[in-house]
């Protein structure tokens, strides 16, 4: 069956992609515990598909502001890749890799900022090395980067990329458990349609 | 879109590359305030009018002026449109913002209403809200000072 917008996914459909949002996210913490030199620990993570207003109310509203890390996503599959960091799962980063920590967004230098940005980019991109090797997909990634303003504005991005075609996000949202810490871990997807009805079809969901 | 006669503050989070219009008839005290994401309405039946400048714009004009609001009189402010993410070499997606306020612009001119203040481009989200009792509008960034249009 191919679909024409998120709403249409079966829930065979959405296992496959809790399915794939799970592995990814186990590669993601595997990479977050060799950078951190500390285990990682993960809870089972939920895939959602939301509405936009939904997914803004799921990372805790529009006018807070957190840091994202955006990744574009080409090659067989077209999309966006957003990961958002709240204050708490930046502080333990930065205090693992660069020994100090922040109050406030506005106080990131650049040394941290790019520590962040990287951390972003390791875990997006092992989230779509599992999909994609799992897909069988040539996928290719842009450079990351990395911004911090209201939550609300980062996840227009996706949206507004795709705002044609769809009023929905596909968002992955699990916890990671690291030195006794718990850390959130926010992943929003956003493939275009025709991308998600390739990785279905090249995942061998068949539903009709 | 919200439309307000009362006189209550109009308020719309978190502009990145969205565009706010403020649309405002003094005479009437009639505001409205629109959040639109998109520059052009592509759409198959055109479902969703408010998320597009030139449908969101259009419609909103057509329910003021069905409230009372003459043309003439309307007055435009606007913000919005800044980009979020330097992201090197991805076409369009940098570019949403710029075309948003143009296409916000063009169609303002298009319909005969005046802009009197914008706040456009940019790197930073604005949450913009809007007092009818004043005429003004604020615009709250993170880590800038308050802007009054």
């Amino acid at each position: 069956m191919v679909i024409k917008n998120y709403q249409e996914l079966s829930s065979l459909e959405i296992d496959t992609l809790r399915e794939i949002g799970s592995i990814g996210t186990g590669n993601a913490a595997t990479a977050l515990s060799g950078m951190l030199g500390c285990p990682v620990r993960i809870t089972l993570p939920e895939v959602r598909i939301m509405e936009y207003n939904e997914a803004i109310d799921w990372i805790g509203g529009p006018e807070s502001v957190t840091a994202g890390v955006l990744v574009h996503i080409g090659g067989q599959l077209n999309g966006i890749m957003l990961s958002v960091q709240p204050l708490e799962f930046i502080n333990i980063i930065l205090d693992r890799m660069l020994s100090n920590s922040i109050e406030d967004y506005g106080q990131l230098d650049e040394l941290q900022r790019s520590a962040l940005l990287e951390v972003g980019n390791i875990m997006i991109s092992t989230f779509i090395n599992a999909l994609s090797g799992l897909a069988g997909l040539k996928v290719e990634l842009t450079v990351p980067s990395l911004t911090v303003d209201m939550q609300g504005a980062i996840l227009t991005v996706p949206m507004a990329e795709y705002g044609g075609q769809t009023d929905y996000l596909m968002t992955i949202g699990g916890n990671f458990s690291c030195d006794g810490h718990e850390l959130p871990c926010r992943l929003i997807l956003s493939p275009d349609i025709r991308s998600l009805n390739f990785l279905l079809r090249k995942l061998g969901v068949e539903d009709d | 879109m919200k439309m307000t006669q009362a006189g209550n503050e109009l308020i719309t989070y978190a502009l990145g590359s969205c565009c706010g219009i403020c649309l405002f008839d003094p005479n009437v005290r009639l505001a409205a305030l629109i959040h639109i994401m998109l520059p052009l309405n592509m759409e198959t039946g055109r479902k969703n009018t408010m998320k597009y400048a030139d449908t969101g714009i259009r419609e909103t004009l057509k329910q003021m002026e069905a409230k009372g609001a003459r043309r003439p009189r309307i007055v435009a402010k606007v913000a919005g449109g800044a980009k979020m993410f330097a992201v090197s070499g991805s076409g369009s997606l940098g570019n949403i913002g710029q075309r948003n306020i143009e296409s916000v612009h063009k169609v303002l001119r298009a319909e005969n209403i005046r802009l009197i203040a914008e706040d456009v481009g940019g790197s930073v989200a604005r949450t913009l809200s809007f007092d009818p009792t004043t005429g003004k509008a604020t615009i709250k960034s993170y880590g800038k000072p308050d802007i009054v249009l």
